[in-house]
């Protein structure tokens, strides 16, 4: 079921402003430290969760965040891998449908929360995106 | 994806980040950047329609943040008595957050920054930083 949630899409360029600041001040490793340190505060509770109860953590989470956002996108497990493809992404289309300049690296952000949010919780992660057309397949496995 | 709920806590922990790595004046240099760059819909209505412009942007933003406030427009001014400042109360509710010090100094700069360019006074009286709440006034400049 899917609940409507009022939200303030605009934050997604605000977000993204601050990762072009970033890159553009101190450089891409700079952006890169910062996002290490998100996931490792801001997602606790998820990297909790996923070492406590497994990918079906993740999956609720990345089910429950792309539906309030009103995003296109397909999850299933293949073997012990979760995946989940993601045909329209929110913050991208908000962006793009009102012209806000989006980061050069925007989307290197789930790459890395990912990554770090995995390693954290001893699990491992693929990315890879379009960042262009919006879309990506993001990959999560737990580490032998 | 950072979602847009969870977006708060991310703004919050880059605070604290570029005051921990580059000093508070590479802050301060963000909330400069993300207001000239990024409030272009504020300065536009600001432009258009003066205090009318400010009531329809934080009629839309407040609304869609979910609020509790109450706001004034009238010819010669605006309010806004902020009773629950929502990016406040997500920073209270969501304990493993380490709130930024001074979080609340970003609307005093984002906001006066582009409402004083067009003949008002804007000032931001906090009356409780802990709790998210605050008083903003602006009035017209008076020559």
């Amino acid at each position: 079921m899917t609940t409507k949630i009022d939200i303030h899409k605009d934050f997604h360029g605000s977000f993204s402003y601050g990762l072009q600041f970033l890159c553009e001040n101190y450089g891409q490793e700079e952006m890169e430290a910062y996002l290490t340190r998100l996931a490792r505060t801001v997602y606790r509770p998820l990297i909790d969760s996923l070492k406590l109860r497994g990918l079906p953590a993740l999956e609720e989470h990345l089910i429950y965040i792309f539906n309030i956002e009103e995003g296109k996108f397909e999850i299933s497990y293949q073997n012990d891998v979760l995946v989940f493809q993601v045909g329209k992404c929110p913050a991208i289309h908000h962006m793009k449908e009102h012209d806000y300049p989006i980061a050069q690296k925007y989307c290197e952000h789930c790459r890395i929360l990912n990554q770090e949010i995995c390693k954290a919780a001893g699990y491992n992660s693929s990315t890879e995106y379009d960042q262009d057309k919006g879309s990506c397949t993001q990959k999560f496995w737990k580490e032998k | 994806m950072v979602s847009c709920t969870e977006f708060i806590m991310a703004y919050n922990e880059l605070f604290s980040y570029l005051e921990e790595h580059h000093g508070e004046k590479s802050v301060i240099e963000f909330w400069q950047g993300i207001s000239d760059n990024f409030l272009q819909n504020l300065r536009q209505l600001v432009s258009q329609k003066g205090i009318q412009g400010m009531k329809e942007y934080w009629t839309h933003t407040l609304t869609e943040e979910r609020a509790k406030y109450d706001m004034t427009a009238t010819e010669e001014g605006f309010t806004i008595e902020m009773y629950e400042c929502p990016s406040v109360g997500i920073l209270r509710r969501n304990r493993h957050i380490q709130r930024y010090s001074k979080y609340c100094q970003h609307c005093d700069l984002l906001y006066k920054r582009i409402i004083e360019d067009y003949g008002f006074c804007y000032k931001i009286e906090y009356l409780d930083q802990e709790m998210g709440r605050c008083r903003v006034t602006v009035r017209k400049k008076r020559d």
